[in-house]
C-alpha cells in the first residue's frame, strides 16, 4: 500500500468517526438555539402586551394577529412568572413535524392580575435532525473526494523528494558516492543525512577492500616474479641432478602459490562486484575457443567430445568471466578424466551442461564448490576452481549444480534459474528462456 | 637489442638484465620515472620494458611521454595488476604487448623478440638456425628445406625452443607459453612432454640434428652445439 493511501485511508477514519459525533452535537446545539431564541421572543412579546396594557391602549387592537391572549385572572400570581411550555403541535399540524411553544407571563396591571400568554412553533427535531444529516452526507463525500485528490497531488510534490531520494539508493553502486537533492522536510532531511554516511561509508570500505586485494596482489606477485626469475637463471648455471631436483620442487611449488594468489585476487574482486556487465556476448563463441584451446590436450589423453552448441547463445556475462567459466568446467572436465575418456558439453538458450567420465568423487559433490576442497586432497590442483565457477555463477546469476550419476561427473549451469524452476512447474511460456533474444 | 628495462624493484631488474645480457642484449636499467624519462630522451631503445607501477609516477604516463615525444621503441608493459582496464588501457595507449608478474625470463625473452622482429626487422618473420626455419606469418617450419607437419602448439614451442636456444625452459613456462590462461587446470607436465616428443620425432624424420634436450627433470633445452 502506497504511502498516500495510508495517510487517505487514515484520514477517512477519522472523518468517519467524528462525524456522527458533531452531528450528534449539532443537532442537539440546534434545536437548543431555536426553543431559546423563539422563548426569548416570545417572552419579549408578553412584556410588550403588558406595557401597553399598563398605558392603558386597547391592547386587544394592538394584538390583532398575534398569537397572544390576554386573560385577567382573579388568584393571586404563581411564584413563577415566567413558564415556558412545550408541547408536540395540535393534530393538525402533525405532519409539519413541529412543536407548539407556548411562553406564558404573570402581570399585575392596574391591581388587577393578568396572564398573557404567547404561543409559537418550532421545528421538531426530527425535521432538523433530516437536513442534518443530508448536509453531513454531502460533507462527507466532498470532504473524501477532496481528500484523495489533494492527498495524491500534494504527496507528489512533498514526496519528491523521498522518491528521488529511493531511486538513487536504487541505483546505487560502492563505487560511486551519491549526492541526495536538498529537502525542507525535517524527516526527510534526516533520512538523506544518514543516507548520505551510510553509502559513503560503504562507498570508502568498498574502495578500501579493493585497494587491499589490488597491494595484497601486487606485493606477492613481485616477490613471486623475483624468486622465479633467480630460479631461471640458477637452472643455467653449473647445477648437479640432486640440485636439479631441488629447484624443480621449487619451481612447482611457486607455480602453484602464483596459482592460488591469482584465484584469491580473482575470487575477491568477483565479490567486489567488479565485473559489471551491460551487454550481451555470444556465449557460444566462447565456448567454442576455450574448446579449441584445449584441442590438443584433449587429444593427447584420447578423450572423444560429444558437443552440442546451439547457435546465437547470447547471454549477459562479462567476456572474461565468459571465458573463466568456461576454461574452468573444460579444465576440470579434461583434468579428472581418465585416459579414453568422454566429455560431453551441451549448450542451449537457458542452459549449459558439462559431463565427463572420471573417478567417482570422494566427498559429496556439494562440498567441492568450497574453497580448497579437492577430491583428491593429494591432487596436484589449487582446489579453487570450482569455487571460482560458483562465485562467477553468482555474479552472471546464473545457478551452478555438481551431480555424479551414471559414471558421469555433470556440471550444469542454469542461465535463467528462476524461470527454469517455472518451466519445471508447468507455468511458465516458452519466452522466459529468451528474454537475451529479444 | 638495446633494451630499457623501467623496473623499480632492483631484485627483478638485475635478474631481468642477467638474462638479457646473457643474449647478447644492452640492457639498461631505470628504478624510476624520472631517470627512465632521461635515459629515453638521451638514448634510443629497441625495446621498453615498462612496470606500470613506479615509486614517482605511473608507467601508463609514461607511455604516453613516449608517444608524445614520438620515440620509436616497441613498448612491452610488465605489471603485477593483471586489471582488465591496465591492460586496456596499456594496449590502447600504443603499447605492443603485455606480460603480467610473475612472468617467465625466457617468455618476457620470446615477445621483446616477437616485438623486435616486427618493428625493428621491418615485420620480418622469418627466423632461421642451421636447417631450421621457421615463418612466423605461415606458421610453416622447414628442416632442411622440407616442410615440416606441426600443429599450431608444436610450432609455437619450436619457436619458442629457437628464440630461447641454449636456454633451460621449465615445463611450467613452456605450458604457460603454449596455453597462456588455460593451464591452471591442468597437470600440463605431461602434455608439455608430449608435445616435445612428437617435435623431435618429426624434425629427426625429416634428417634434422636432434637440438632438443632433457634436463634433468627441470624441463628441456634448445642444445645448438648438439650436431
Amino acid at each position: 500500500m502506497r504511502l498516500v493511501d495510508k495517510f487517505t485511508l487514515w484520514f477517512m477514519g477519522v472523518f468517519l468517526l467524528v462525524t456522527p459525533i458533531t452531528t450528534f452535537i449539532c443537532y442537539n446545539n440546534i434545536e437548543k438555539k431555536i426553543n431559546d431564541a423563539e422563548t426569548a421572543r416570545l417572552t419579549d412579546m408578553n412584556e410588550r402586551v403588558a406595557t401597553q396594557l399598563k398605558s392603558g391602549v386597547n391592547a386587544e387592537k394592538e394584538m390583532k394577529g398575534l398569537a397572544t391572549e390576554i386573560v385577567a385572572i382573579p388568584t393571586q400570581l404563581p411564584a413563577q412568572r415566567v413558564q415556558v411550555e412545550k408541547e408536540a403541535a395540535d393534530n393538525n399540524f402533525q405532519k409539519y413535524h413541529e412543536n407548539r411553544l407556548a411562553v406564558t407571563s404573570y402581570y399585575t396591571i392596574n391591581n388587577k392580575n393578568y396572564k398573557i400568554s404567547s404561543y409559537s412553533y418550532t421545528p421538531k427535531a426530527e425535521q432538523i435532525l433530516s437536513s442534518i444529516l443530508n448536509t453531513i452526507v454531502w460533507k462527507l463525500v466532498l470532504m473524501i473526494f477532496c481528500l484523495v485528490i489533494s492527498a495524491r497531488l500534494v504527496s507528489h510534490r512533498i514526496l519528491r523528494s523521498l522518491r528521488i531520494t529511493m531511486k538513487k539508493i536504487e541505483n546505487f553502486n560502492v563505487k560511486r558516492k551519491l549526492t541526495f537533492p536538498h529537502t525542507g522536510t525535517r524527516e526527510l532531511r534526516e533520512l538523506n543525512s544518514f543516507l548520505q554516511k551510510m553509502t559513503d561509508k560503504a562507498v570508502e570500505e568498498y574502495a578500501a577492500i579493493k585497494e587491499f586485494s589490488e597491494n595484497a596482489s601486487h606485493e606477492l606477485q613481485t616477490p613471486l616474479a623475483i624468486i622465479r626469475s633467480k630460479l631461471e637463471l640458477l637452472t643455467e648455471t653449473d647445477i648437479h641432478e640432486d640440485q636439479a631436483a631441488l629447484i624443480s620442487d621449487m619451481q612447482n611449488a611457486i607455480e602453484k602459490l602464483a596459482k592460488i594468489n591469482r584465484s584469491l585476487t580473482l575470487l575477491a574482486k568477483l565479490e567486489n562486484k567488479e565485473y559489471e556487465v551491460s551487454e550481451s556476448i555470444r556465449f557460444c563463441r566462447v565456448a567454442k575457443d576455450v574448446l579449441a584451446a584445449y584441442e590438443d590436450r584433449i587429444e593427447m589423453k584420447n578423450l572423444s567430445v560429444k558437443n552440442n552448441i546451439d547457435k546465437n547463445i547470447q547471454l549477459k556475462i562479462h567476456p572474461t568471466l565468459a571465458d573463466m567459466l568456461m576454461n574452468n568446467l573444460l579444465g576440470n572436465a579434461i583434468r579428472h578424466n581418465v585416459q579414453n575418456g568422454t566429455i560431453n558439453i551441451t549448450l542451449t538458450q537457458r542452459q549449459l551442461i558439462v559431463s565427463n567420465t572420471g573417478l567417482p568423487p570422494e566427498i559429496p559433490t556439494d562440498e567441492l564448490f568450497q574453497r580448497f576442497k579437492k577430491s583428491n586432497q593429494c591432487s596436484e590442483s589449487v582446489g579453487l576452481g570450482l569455487s571460482i565457477v560458483k562465485q562467477i555463477c553468482e555474479v552472471s546469476g546464473f545457478k551452478v549444480s555438481y551431480n555424479y550419476s551414471n559414471q558421469l561427473h555433470v556440471l550444469e549451469v542454469e542461465f535463467y534459474p528462476s524461470a527454469t524452476k517455472e518451466y519445471v512447474a508447468g507455468t511458465t511460456s516458452h519466452q522466459n528462456f529468451e528474454p537475451a533474444l529479444s | 637489442m638495446k633494451i630499457l628495462a623501467v623496473e623499480d624493484n632492483k631484485e627483478l631488474a638485475s635478474s631481468i638484465h642477467d638474462f638479457l645480457a646473457r643474449e647478447g642484449y644492452v640492457c639498461e636499467v631505470a628504478p624510476s620515472f624520472d631517470e627512465a624519462q632521461e635515459k629515453l630522451l638521451l638514448y634510443s631503445y629497441d625495446c621498453v620494458l615498462l612496470d606500470i607501477m613506479l615509486p614517482d609516477g605511473n608507467g601508463l604516463e609514461l607511455l604516453k611521454f613516449i608517444k608524445g615525444k614520438n620515440i620509436q621503441s616497441g613498448i612491452l608493459i610488465i605489471s603485477a595488476k593483471d586489471a582488465l582496464d591496465d591492460k586496456i588501457n596499456g594496449l590502447e595507449g600504443g603499447a605492443d604487448d603485455y606480460i603480467t608478474k610473475p612472468f617467465h625470463l625466457p617468455e618476457l625473452h620470446a615477445r621483446l623478440r616477437a616485438i623486435y622482429r616486427r618493428k625493428k626487422l621491418e615485420g620480418s618473420n622469418i627466423i632461421t638456425f642451421n636447417e631450421i626455419t621457421l615463418n612466423t606469418d605461415t606458421l610453416e617450419a622447414t628442416v632442411n628445406n622440407a616442410l615440416l607437419d606441426t600443429t599450431r602448439k608444436e610450432f609455437d614451442l619450436l619457436l619458442y625452443l629457437v628464440v630461447n636456444k641454449n636456454r633451460v625452459l621449465s615445463r611450467q613456462s613452456i605450458a604457460t607459453h603454449l596455453w597462456g590462461d588455460y593451464t591452471d587446470n591442468l597437470a600440463n607436465f605431461d602434455f608439455v612432454y608430449q608435445h616435445i616428443k612428437n617435435l623431435r620425432k618429426k624434425i629427426s624424420a625429416a634428417n634434422g640434428a636432434d637440438y632438443i634436450e632433457t634436463v634433468y627433470g627441470l624441463g628441456y633445452k634448445f642444445n645448438s652445439s648438439n650436431v
